[in-house]
């Protein structure tokens, strides 16, 4: 235990010391307050006019603001997270201290725990910014606590998930350049492919000239591919959890998503016993 | 305190070390003589654990290396032929975050890294940034890395590699101090540095480890054989030819670029007046006739070209 805090100690120290993690929180402070200032100055001529802007009434904050707020709070995070995880272990192996590691009395899990821990120390202080933006709308109106809470666990679990891909990549890239474009590779098909879960229709009409049989593989084939579009994307499972709304099929996935990948770092770690 | 039993390691169908077996004494500073290429880091990285042996077992203290890494690494500190540091820390965080991951106890940290430091002369060093330091300086930081938690066993890779010669020096210095209470495993390709530092020596080439012994034994005269350094100005071959057809030589050859021979013959040849004659008979210049000791150098030549001619 003490060794997996060492090597996180480092590790988080190590964004600091270098600029690298102050232009991640910059970028992350920039994008997410330009959201959140265009969307606060919408909402506020909104509350004074709803009728100009389409509604009978005005609409809830936490319903209208606050959750697309976490959920895009969460996206950023996909597309921030290749600089915090691209260095993790691919930096290691690059500038040889990798050898410093492993010759030294450290279990693989205290390295992957330490390094996980580093990056999830950074989303921390990234999360301390989305409280920020939180107690600026808290003090103009009441919050809900529990959309509040489940917002900024949304927020943190998609963070975790994606950051655990994150570090499984830079686990298998020698080069941090390298382990970071893929990671934001992956990021933006994910992200494509929520939009396009967001838009595809339930079934889709196969050709009455079809036999039975080639429809019936069709529409299966059909419903597995949206249910891979509609459920893998990390964000498909952030928008009920930020309203408040908890499914723990959403929940399970992030816990299941992140214990998938640190399992396949172990094993990448692991695969030098073997391979090399 | 180290036991290597037929380390083998392949990469592919290309076989880095082949059967290598060595034992190293508690005490005993060891050199590990080899050209590039030859396995000595790659039989460094199994005894460290950083690398698994495709075959064969490796013990340090009594522990194997594959089962029980942990207690391995734990005894052993480690300088790999590239230094690793992280050059954003200060010289002083980055000993005590070794000596976190080594496990010395909280409340020893600061005192560790002091040691450490003092020992390697880093007491000035502390707070200074280690990219910012001069090589020679990295060196040391590398090497007071591996001198935390005080282990039995060092193992040194090239230590003294890319340094200037007063930096060589000060290095082999402190090594020889070292070795007093370490037990060292020092690989190098530099000659010397093994006839300065160790007591034994393992010669590898090619993945297999070619010969071995103390460097009294190798460097002391051969039984029965003489060597003489024959400094005659004349046409090379017929000299050679002159020279090999003289009773009792078992072996001419140039002493690499220099004017001088190299003569083995047996020792009771009573050969060296018959030299002498002979290249003034035939009307050359003698210009020098001495007896030469062997030196480490004509082992390794010796051995490899031996390891050479027997893979032909």
């Amino acid at each position: 235990m003490r060794s997996t805090w060492a090597v996180c100690k480092r590790e988080f120290i190590s964004y600091f010391t270098t600029p690298v993690g102050f232009v991640i929180v910059g970028v992350y402070a920039l994008l997410s307050g330009l959201y959140f200032t265009g969307s606060f100055i919408i909402y506020c001529r909104i509350t004074q006019n709803p009728s100009t802007y389409g509604y009978d009434a005005i609409p809830e904050m936490e319903e209208w603001m606050l959750s697309p707020f976490l959920v895009l709070c969460g996206q950023l995070l996909m597309f921030i997270g290749p600089l915090v995880t691209m260095r993790l272990l691919s930096e290691e192996r690059n500038k040889g201290t990798m050898e410093l590691l492993l010759t030294h009395p450290l279990r693989d899990r205290e390295i992957i725990f330490g390094k996980y821990l580093a990056s999830l120390g950074t989303l921390f202080v990234l999360m301390l910014i989305v409280g920020f933006h939180l107690i600026i709308i808290g003090s103009f109106t009441p919050i809900e606590p529990v959309v509040l809470a489940f917002g900024l666990v949304t927020v943190f679990l998609m963070g975790a998930a994606f950051f655990s891909m994150g570090l499984f990549i830079s686990s298998l890239a020698n080069n941090q350049v390298t382990a970071g474009t893929m990671t934001f590779g992956i990021a933006l098909v994910s992200w494509i492919l929520g939009l396009m879960g967001q838009d595809l229709p339930e079934t889709i009409p196969a050709p009455d000239t079809w036999p039975a049989g080639l429809i019936r593989a069709a529409e299966m084939v059909y419903a597995i591919f949206r249910e891979l579009v509609v459920s893998l994307p990390l964000d498909a499972h952030a928008r009920d959890l930020a309203e408040g709304i908890i499914y723990p099929h959403d929940i399970a996935y992030y816990l299941l998503f992140t214990s998938f990948f640190l399992f396949l770092t172990f094993r990448t770690l692991e695969s030098r016993k073997w391979r090399a | 305190m180290i036991q290597a039993q037929e380390l083998t390691k392949r990469y592919g169908s290309i076989t880095a070390l082949d059967k290598v077996s060595f034992e190293v004494a508690q005490g005993e500073i060891v050199g590990f003589l080899g050209p590039n290429g030859a396995g000595k880091t790659t039989a460094m990285r199994i005894l460290t654990g950083y690398s698994p042996a495709t075959e064969g077992t490796a013990r340090i203290a009594g522990y194997d290396v594959a089962k029980d890494p942990i207690e391995v690494k734990r005894r052993v500190g480690y300088l790999p032929e590239s230094v690793p540091l992280y050059g954003e820390m200060a010289v002083r965080h980055f000993l005590r975050y070794v000596s976190e991951i080594k496990g010395i106890p909280r409340h020893g940290l600061q005192a560790e890294a002091d040691r450490v430091m003092s020992l390697c002369g880093l007491e000035h060093m502390g707070g200074r940034i280690i990219r910012n330091l001069s090589k020679g300086y990295r060196q040391r930081v590398g090497l007071a890395q591996s001198l935390i938690g005080n282990p039995p066993v060092l193992i040194l890779d090239e230590p003294t590699v890319g340094l200037d010669p007063s930096q060589i020096i000060e290095i082999r210095q402190m090594i020889r101090e070292l070795a007093h209470n370490h037990t060292v495993l020092l690989s190098t390709h530099i000659l010397p540095e093994v006839s300065m530092l160790c007591q034994r020596v393992l010669i590898i080439h090619n993945g297999r480890l070619v010969a071995q012994d103390t460097m009294e034994n190798l460097v002391g005269p051969e039984d029965g054989v003489v060597r003489l350094e024959v400094d005659v100005r004349g046409p090379r071959e017929k000299v050679e030819s002159l020279l090999s057809e003289l009773d009792g030589v078992q072996r001419v050859k140039l002493d690499g670029a220099g004017p001088c021979f190299v003569v083995e013959a047996a020792a009771d040849s009573d050969i060296q007046p018959r030299i002498a004659e002979a290249v003034v008979r035939a009307g050359y210049r003698l210009c020098g006739l001495r007896e030469r000791a062997r030196t480490l150098e004509d082992i390794f030549v010796d051995a490899i070209s031996v390891d050479e001619g027997a893979q032909v």
